[in-house]
């Protein structure tokens, strides 16, 4: 691929709708041109609920976008996320076929095929195929081709997500008259943007903490070993926040941004108030111990939740490169202490790479981001990704969500 | 917006009309409904009777009510049913004509049950298809078991909810996990389960003294069923307590920080409001246009907001209000909405079409065609639902409201609307080990939190 590209990154967020336009060059190299954003309407918990409104703000977002690019979108990748994502590991064996033991292009390909085509529900859909190391013999190889052996394994991380739902969001985005490349699912497109390969490697966790989902995957080996949806983000801690100080939901949000600011001293909070204008009743005082409290309680059940899931597959303790947050709630003060009091493991905020300008290098573009490096890998054709998360062959995903009718 | 209410104050009270007579009946239902009964003394009404249905003949031989009715000797002989709500619909099945006989000629029922148990969660939805069958307005005040009561006692509560919706004219759900918000630290349960007994008595209470002429402020019967005429609809429920120097804004204040107004079942606006103000002889009627000025504008209730005012003598610098309240939200609506959709069938303009004494017959427009009720359209469980009524409007208030609620209106809504519905309202509920991770979560587990 010579020819520069135009290339559309678009998530549409509980929060926010942000669409980043790239301009990808030769050697895998993209320069982002235009930013659009737009506060959501008809979206809740990573789901879209009204598609119409959804829709207009999605709108709006890609035309700003493309009024700051000055260039069209050509490429449209776009996140996914949501309850309803689901994965499972899928592991296929097969004998190797040549007589010399020495395993060929072909049996890879065939266990490849194996471990991907388990046949899903109705109204289920493959969104990834992540793979991990192949077993050659049971000892862990990364390119088994070539090599002696007699028993091939190969398993992947399957995610799926229900079929109306992705439509909502490729429909969106059809909608324009726009083609959707890829769907990457957020947590993977965050994971991308914060977890350097060396921390992939030694075992760490990206959680992206939004307004209406949580998404996290976990890494191990340079593989993603899991990841997983929590419909639980900072919406809840405003509600929790607004219902617990009954305040209304506007003053609970500035409560809950503020505080972000704010330095709250452990010892000092137990006599520290906090004033809010409220119309109707006038000023209040609030004890800062109760707005603490009402926090930690939903934050230490999201962390306790992830851990419980995560556990299942991959002991968390020994993800010894930690955990790391990002997400637009990750800003939130205080957060890294709860989730380490939970996890047992260092945690720390993610960082973008510094060559992201100022306006879009904030945690809640991570997935944004992320997008344009599946976006590029895209680009490189027969070459796998970097991280195993590698999308079914051919063009079968975009295919199915085209024939849909809307 | 201009409140169009305050040019007009009259127009929301309908007092002196002689409207149908109301015929009461209060009936707890299991254990706890009828623990709460018990407790509520309101013999001293007339026109207001109670009763008591359970499966469990120890529990009501207990009760002090007069009509105590047990229901299902042949399911469960006379014992509680254990926990399961199949058994307390089985032994309320049983007995059908025993529960129709203790709602008698009764045109209001209120019933009142904690959900979770076996005969409350199983027997009260039969109960309310009953009252309901036989034509009245059944209003439901029912608590929900305390998150650490476990997931089978909350699916249970859920589903006998979702039933009574159906069925009721309204259902006012208190979650007990409340309580620990909002008792003392060293409160027994039986004081927390007397707190939410006294919330359920008033509300009840209100919506009586309303009726009975007993007020400066009355509504009559017919009012009150236009303010429950959306069937199934979340609701608001709050109370508020102001005494000294001011206790007309003292009031407010305690009602805008009532706990059961901060809730995640609780609507935050009403489409239709109800507000009853009990004070002392110093209430003067500008005062209570001023009450009503703040509590519509806070509830967004201006366009439907029927008030009663009771005098007690024995008061004086205190005031008590009642506000309950039931939105279109997730509900359906017993009549079709008038066209276009800004005009909404008002109660203040239902209360002037009988109070209007021009002495010139005024000419009413159907706004609202009676729907035919088709048997089939009837989901399961909505048997025995009534045929939708219509609503009535005049002709020249039409005109009048088409006018002023245009499309500014309508832009208005969309932001009220978002606010109204919380912010989970359109989701699928959000389950995670049996509990809804859309409730706040200091709720779920008793935090309590100061204010
Ligand atoms: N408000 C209030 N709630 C109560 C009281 N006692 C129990 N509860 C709550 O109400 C729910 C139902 O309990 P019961 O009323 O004892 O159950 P029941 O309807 O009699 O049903 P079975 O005894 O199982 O046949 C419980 O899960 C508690 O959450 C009470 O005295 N007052
Ligand atoms: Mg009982």
């Amino acid at each position: 691929m010579n020819s520069s590209k135009i290339i559309g990154a678009i998530e549409i967020g509980t929060s926010k709708v942000v669409v980043l336009v790239g301009e990808s060059a030769a050697h895998g190299k993209l320069r982002i041109i235009g930013k659009g954003e737009c506060a959501s309407a008809g979206v809740a918990k990573g789901e879209i609920t009204d598609f119409k409104l959804a829709s207009e703000c999605v709108h709006r977002a890609i035309v700003e976008a493309e009024q700051m690019a000055n260039a069209k979108i050509e490429h449209v990748f776009i996140a996914q996320t949501g309850k309803h994502l689901e994965s499972f590991y899928n592991q296929s064996t097969v004998t190797v076929m040549s007589s010399d033991n020495i395993v060929r292009r072909t049996d890879v390909e065939r266990a490849e095929k194996d471990a991907k085509s388990k046949e899903l529900p109705q109204n289920r859909l493959y969104i990834h195929h992540i793979r991990n190391p192949f077993l050659l013999d049971d000892r862990v190889v990364l390119g088994p081709v070539g090599m002696g052996g007699k028993k091939l394994q190969v398993g992947y991380w399957c995610v799926t997500g229900d079929k109306n739902k992705i439509r909502d969001h490729v429909g969106i985005i059809g909608g324009f008259g726009m083609r959707v490349d890829d769907m990457i699912i957020s947590s993977l497109a965050s994971g991308v943007m914060v977890a350097s390969a060396d921390e992939k490697k030694s075992g760490v966790i990206v959680l992206d903490i939004g307004s209406g989902t949580t998404d996290y995957a976990v890494y191990r080996d340079g593989f993603v070993v899991y990841c997983g949806v929590v419909p639980v983000g900072g919406d809840h801690l405003t509600n929790d926040l607004s219902l617990g100080l009954r305040i209304n939901r506007k003053n609970a949000e500035s409560l809950k941004v503020e505080l972000d600011k704010a330095f709250i001293d452990k010892s000092e909070a137990e006599n520290r108030i906090w004033m809010i204008g409220d119309k109707g009743i006038g000023e209040r005082n609030i004890p800062v111990q109760s707005i603490v409290k009402i926090i930690n309680a939903r934050m230490e059940e999201l962390f306790n939740i992830v851990l419980k899931q995560v556990n299942v597959h991959v002991p968390v303790r020994e993800l010894s490169a930690g955990a790391i947050l990002t997400g637009g709630s990750s800003r939130l003060y205080g957060i890294e202490q709860s989730a380490a009091d939970v996890f047992g493991i260092e945690v720390r905020r993610g960082q973008h790479p510094e060559w992201i300008s100022k306006d879009i290098e904030g945690p809640e573009y991570s997935t944004a981001l992320g997008l344009f490096h599946y976006a590029l890998t895209a680009q490189e054709s027969n070459s796998e990704r970097d991280d195993g998360a590698q999308k079914q062959k051919s063009a079968g995903f975009i295919k199915k969500i085209l024939n849909f009718k809307l | 917006m201009e409140n169009e209410n305050f040019s007009q104050p009259n127009t929301y009270f309908a007092s002196d009309i002689a409207g149908e007579d109301v015929r009461v009946k209060i009936i707890g239902v299991g254990g706890a409904g009828t623990n709460a009964v018990d407790r509520f003394h309101f013999d001293v009404i007339p026109g207001v009777r109670l009763a008591a249905i359970n499966t469990d003949a120890q529990a009501l031989a207990s009760s002090l009510l007069e009509e105590k009715v047990m229901i299902g000797r042949g399911v469960t002989r006379g014992l509680s049913t254990g926990g399961e709500a199949d058994l307390g619909r089985k032994a309320a099945l049983s007995d059908r004509d025993k529960i129709t006989h203790v709602i008698g000629s009764a045109n209001l029922v209120f019933l009142v049950a904690g959900l979770g148990g076996g005969t409350g969660s199983g027997a009260l939805p039969v109960i309310a298809e009953i009252a309901a069958e036989r034509g009245a307005q059944v209003i439901a005040f029912v608590a929900l078991p305390f998150t650490m009561e476990g997931n089978r006692r909350r699916q249970q509560a859920d589903d006998a909810l979702r039933e009574l919706r159906q069925v009721c004219d309204a259902v006012i759900p208190i979650p007990n996990d409340v309580l620990l918000q909002d008792v003392a630290d060293n409160a027994t349960v039986l004081d927390a389960f007397a707190k939410v007994d006294s919330w359920i008595s008033q509300g009840i209470r209100s919506i009586c003294t309303m009726l009975f002429n007993t007020g400066m402020i009355n509504i009559d019967f017919s009012t009150l069923k236009q303010a429950f005429i959306s069937r199934g609809g979340k609701t608001l429920f709050g109370l508020g307590k102001g005494t000294g120097e001011d206790y007309a804004k003292n009031a407010l204040k305690d009602l805008f920080m009532c706990p059961l107004l901060h809730l995640p079942e609780s609507a935050t606006c009403a489409d239709r409001l109800l507000v009853n103000i009990i004070g002392g002889t110093d209430l003067s009627l500008a005062q209570v246009n001023e009450i009503m000025e703040m509590i519509t504008e806070k509830f967004n209730s201006s366009d439907s907001t029927v008030i009663g005012a009771v005098v007690d003598e024995r008061l004086n610098q205190t005031l008590e209000i009642c506000v309950i309240g039931t939105t279109d939200i997730g509900g359906h609506k017993r009549a079709v909405r008038p066209n276009p959709p800004s005009v909404k069938p008002r109660i203040e303009v239902v209360g002037e079409e009988f109070g209007s004494n021009t002495g010139e017959p005024e000419k009413q427009t159907e706004v609202a065609k009676p729907q035919e009720w088709i048997p089939g359209l009837e989901k399961a469980g909505e048997k025995g639902a009534k045929p939708p009524s219509s609503v009535s409007v005049h002709a020249s208030k039409l005109a009048h409201a088409s006018k002023t609620g245009g499309i500014p209106q309508n832009e208005f809504s969309f932001v009220q609307k978002e606010e109204q519905r919380g912010f989970f309202d359109k989701t699928e509920r959000n389950l995670f080990e049996g509990q809804d991770l859309d409730v706040p979560t200091y709720l779920r587990r008793g935090i309590k939190i100061t204010l």
